[in-house]
């Protein structure tokens, strides 16, 4: 089920939260990449994550699903709450963690397999046997991710085959087929073209009334477009966060204004 | 020009000219057994030779240098008993009648009639007049010859007859290698790319180190604890009943194939392993993702997707299979089979045979032909199919891996 | 909010996420297994040797027939060396000024000569260079020195240009086999029988083949080692004004220089272990002494002609499963050195960059 246990009690403005990091801190070998990041993900709207080249917002994604552990020399100090499980507590089962917090990266990277193997990928691995009912969530993930139509013809062909915009609905529904709480993007339409892009943004948006996107992206325009909330980072901390509206238009920060009007008009 | 220009440029002609030797040797070698191999079965013409004392013999020249030559005649009584060796200088004269037949018996014996005399021979399997042949047809006889050669069976000697029996032989024990090899190797790559650090150094060293190996090794450790050990054991348990008469206690197909898994093992381990480490990065984290575990990305994504590196493996393992001879000498291949160890009586494969193997074949041929001429031009055919063979093989594989680290290049971030 | 409608509950509530997934465990197990297998392969091998030396009750072992088997090894794999250590060297500093396509190949085809069986160069040995080099061992000797000979003058005298240097042996190579089968055909002529090998199974028809058999292996290290050389060094003299030769000889050969030798070394362990080749070419009598026109026998055709016969646990089997473990402990030793030689060369690279 999507939406968290109560554990979390905090609200943003009025709106439950899916999950936060408390004073999280990332270190790439001798590299201080995240200095201390305190924030609070809404549950069910998308936050947008700006800023600079550099400044952090991928590793602080990698963090929230533990994909950093995979990176030698990578350490973590701080809290990750998913929910109400602690994502970095020693007990957790990383891989347990992973399936609930989904993950779409910059380039579409499809497993050269065929279509359906690509959508029934976390569900085999997950444990389902049964051939209907992996059917029928590919088909009902695919429908989400808009790309049924598309593909129910040829779902034996190879994912290689398709179009990078199609791609990259192949892997997000590949991501949604698992059901996770919340999903993770990093920049996911930055090798789309126009057209595509905004095919998958609205896909976005529909899907944010079921899942908590979280969303990088240096496409200031799409922040303001797609987003609830956003989160300002700079050299590795959250500077600013709230309302995309508000973020934009009234910004606290300094240097929350110099980066948005730097990239604004 | 300044001196030092010249001496650079001595040097350079020098280092440039041994390098050139060096690829001439090596295209020579590989040319010169392909020609000589084929050429084994180009069909000679037939010649009459009258000496100075009045006789007149009819065959075919098989060796000549400055002085002398070598004429095979009718091979009446059996193969190789009719070699005549001719001084040049008793030669008064030579001729090629084109009425002269030459015939091949299914024994392997040659005969040499002058048209219309009819020796018959029990059972033909080539006539033909040489000396009036044109060069179409003759490529056509060497065709229909090394045809013959390859999948003619055992003809009781092992030094006549077709490679079937060998051919044959090394397929069955590169299957049954194939089957030990395939599934060790493939687990083998797998823990190194699932641990890192000492453990898989040490395996990695390992798998290095036993590739150093020289063969001949493999053969004793095979004869010495294979069929000595496994195998007396395996007879004292389940053959009983046929002591003293060993059926594993010998060398066979089984312990060969074992040993020769032994030898190929680090060949495939490393094609496996660097198939893996070539895939991308991002296939991985993107697996991982998605709340799987390394060993389930293993199974379900990467070993999969890795199978043009266990392809290319097994190629080369069996290329090296095909010329490893020495260890073979120890562990049970034979000049002559009396049964192939894949026949129609239950059940089917018998492991415990001797079998005959094609790299084997040459050196056979080569060292232990009664008949000195045909065993080296049997040698040589054999050895131009064994490096046909090989070469194919490894280009394939060589081919086949260049092109997906290329593939594989442009796919990474 | 479960995904498919049609099924009632969510997949985390039907399909909770396991601790362990199931096939984890075993596939722990077997590629677990499948190591420790490997590791008990490496540690047989001169546990099994060895161990006969502990339980032999057949009288001492034949130290000296060890000894001799040794220095006929030896005698062969040091004509060996003399072929191969030229020609492999030479081939691979030549493909390191090659130009890159050109390298592709020169590459591919080493690699593909490696694996060629020695079986079969046994066989020319045995069928086509035995009974032609038994008449003209001084001849072959002659043409070996004259056509380096010849090319150093040459090359003194032309010089060399920078244009076409990468290319420069596949234009080089026709000229120079021309050169060298004028000179043999020449040689042939003359019929004059200098050197009279004792037998026509000798150390020097043994060291052409077997030679020929090792090149592969010091090209192909040879080639890493130069090519690991950071092109920032080279780059550097270039821009001083050297040419590429100079370049190579006084920066890029001097950093390869222990790469160099663990090429040398690994051919040499190569030929050490050779069987096939010594087999068919060598005469198989045990001489020892350091002549090259006189026959050899190996460790290696000691074991393929001794071991079918010789009956388990007889002193002969015991002495031949010596002669195996002299064959493992030389190559195992050169491999460990020679990794140790190149890993010294890698790690020089990464630090200079």
């Amino acid at each position: 089920m999507a939406g968290p246990d109560h554990a979390i009690d905090t609200v943003v403005a009025g709106v439950p939260v899916a999950a936060r990091a408390r004073r999280l801190n990332l270190w790439y070998g001798p590299s201080h990449v995240l200095k201390g990041v305190d924030c609070d993900l809404p549950e069910r709207r998308i936050t947008a994550v700006v800023g600079a080249s550099g400044c952090g917002k991928t590793s602080f994604l990698r963090c929230l699903n533990r994909l950093n552990d995979e990176i030698e020399g990578a350490r973590v100090e701080g809290e990750v709450r998913i929910g109400s499980v602690d994502a970095y507590a020693p007990g957790t089962a990383v891989h347990a963690l992973r399936r609930r917090v989904g993950m779409v990266f910059q380039r579409p990277l499809p497993f050269p397999q065929s279509i359906v193997d690509n959508v029934t990928y976390g569900l085999r691995v997950a444990g389902v046997r049964n051939r209907r009912e992996r059917m029928d969530r590919v088909e009902a993930a695919l429908r989400l991710a808009g790309l049924w139509d598309e593909v129910a013809d040829r779902l034996g062909r190879s994912a290689l085959e398709l179009s990078l915009g199609q791609q990259q609905r192949l892997v997000l529904a590949r991501a949604i087929a698992v059901e996770p709480e919340m999903l993770l993007l990093d920049e996911p339409t930055s090798a789309l073209d126009p057209a595509a892009t905004l095919r998958l943004e609205e896909r976005l948006q529909e899907l944010s009334g079921r899942f908590t996107l979280v969303l990088v992206t240096h496409n200031m325009q799409q922040a303001s477009r797609m987003s609830d909330f956003t989160a300002f980072m700079h050299d590795g901390r959250i500077v600013e966060f709230g309302p995309t509206g508000t973020v934009f238009v009234n910004p606290r920060d300094r240097r929350t204004e110099y980066f948005i009007t730097g990239r604004d008009g | 020009m300044t001196l030092r220009r010249r001496l650079d440029g001595g040097a350079v002609w020098a280092v440039t000219g041994l390098a050139s030797l060096c690829l001439a040797a090596i295209l020579g070698v590989c040319g010169y057994v392909l020609v000589r191999g084929l050429g084994a079965f180009w069909p000679a013409p037939v010649v009459e030779l009258s000496l100075r004392d009045g006789s007149v013999h009819l065959g075919e020249v098989v060796a000549w240098d400055d002085g002398f030559l070598v004429l095979r005649e009718s091979e009446t009584e059996r193969v190789g008993a009719h070699y005549r060796r001719v001084a040049r200088g008793d030669i008064a004269r030579e001729a090629r009648p084109d009425d002269a037949v030459s015939l091949q018996g299914a024994d392997g014996r040659r005969l040499f009639v002058r048209g219309g005399e009819d020796p018959a021979p029990a059972v033909v399997v080539e006539s033909l007049r040489p000396n009036v042949l044109s060069t179409l047809d003759r490529v056509g006889v060497t065709l229909a010859r090394a045809a013959r050669f390859v999948t003619g069976g055992a003809t009781g000697s092992p030094w006549v007859g077709g490679m079937f029996p060998a051919i044959a032989g090394t397929l069955l024990l590169v299957m049954l290698m194939a089957l030990f090899v395939v599934p060790l190797g493939t687990a083998t790559a797998a823990f190194l790319h699932l641990r890192k650090g000492r453990a898989a150094r040490l395996v990695r060293g390992a798998v290095a180190t036993l590739a150093s190996v020289p063969s001949i090794v493999y053969g004793v450790i095979g004869l010495g604890l294979f069929v000595h050990g496994l195998g007396r054991a395996l007879d004292q348990w389940f053959h009983a009943a046929q002591q003293p008469v060993p059926v594993f206690g010998s060398g066979g197909l089984l312990w060969a194939a074992l040993t020769l898994a032994l030898l190929t093992l680090p060949v495939f381990v490393t094609s496996v392993d660097q198939g893996l480490s070539r895939l991308p990065r991002s296939l991985e984290a993107g697996s991982l993702a998605l709340g799987a575990t390394r060993e389930q990305t293993l199974r379900m994504l990467l070993l999969p997707a890795a199978w043009p590196a266990m392809l290319t493996g097994l190629m080369l393992a069996v290329a090296r299979a095909c010329g490893a001879v020495a260890p073979l000498m120890l562990v049970g291949v034979v000049e002559l089979a009396p049964a192939l160890p894949l026949d129609g009586e239950f059940p089917y494969l018998h492991p415990s045979r001797q079998f005959m193997h094609l790299g084997h074949a040459v050196y056979d041929a080569a060292m232990a032909n009664p008949d000195p001429f045909r065993g080296v031009s049997r040698a040589f055919a054999a050895a131009a199919l064994l490096l046909a063979v090989v070469l194919v093989l490894n280009f394939v594989a060589m081919v086949l891996r260049d092109r997906l680290r290329e593939r594989y290049r442009a796919l990474d971030d | 909010m479960p995904v498919s409608p049609r099924h009632s509950g969510s997949l985390a509530a039907r399909f909770p996420v396991a601790r362990r997934p199931r096939g984890d465990r075993w596939v722990t197990w077997v590629v677990t297994a499948a190591a420790v297998l490997v590791l008990a392969c490496l540690a047989v091998i001169p546990l099994f040797l060895a161990g006969s030396l502990l339980i032999r009750d057949t009288g001492a072992p034949d130290w000296s027939r060890l000894g001799l088997l040794a220095m006929d090894g030896l005698r062969a794999t040091v004509c060996a060396m003399l072929v191969a250590l030229p020609l492999g060297f030479a081939a691979a500093g030549v493909n390191g000024l090659a130009a890159r396509r050109l390298r592709g190949v020169l590459r591919g085809l080493f690699e593909l000569f490696g694996a060629v069986p020695t079986v079969v160069l046994g066989l020319i040995a045995v069928a086509a260079l035995a009974p032609w080099l038994a008449r003209h061992v001084a001849s072959l000797l002659a043409v070996q020195v004259a056509i380096p000979a010849v090319l150093m003058a040459a090359g003194f005298a032309f010089g060399v240009s920078e244009r076409g240097a990468r290319w420069r042996v596949a234009w080089m190579a026709p000229l120079v086999v021309a050169l060298a089968a004028a000179g043999l055909m020449l040689a042939d002529r003359t019929d004059v029988i200098l050197i009279r090998p004792g037998s026509p199974w000798n150390a020097i028809l043994v060291g052409f083949a077997l030679g020929l058999a090792a090149v592969p292996v010091v090209f192909s290290i040879a080639d890493d080692a130069l090519a690991q050389v950071p092109g920032s060094r080279v780059d550097a003299a270039l821009a001083l004004g050297a040419t590429r030769w100079q370049a190579f000889a006084t920066i890029a050969v001097p950093a390869a220089a222990p790469g160099l030798a663990a090429a040398a070394m690994l051919g040499f362990s190569r030929c050490f272990g050779e069987t096939m080749i010594v087999l068919m070419a060598s005469g198989n009598t045990l001489v020892g002494g350091f002549d090259p026109t006189r026959g050899l026998r190996a460790p290696g055709a000691e074991l393929a002609l001794g071991m079918p016969d010789a009956s388990v646990r007889g002193a002969d089997w015991h002495d031949l499963l010596l002669a195996a473990l002299l064959l493992f402990v030389v190559a195992v030793a050169i491999h460990l050195a020679a990794d140790v030689l190149r890993g010294r060369l890698r790690r020089r690279g990464e630090a200079r960059q």
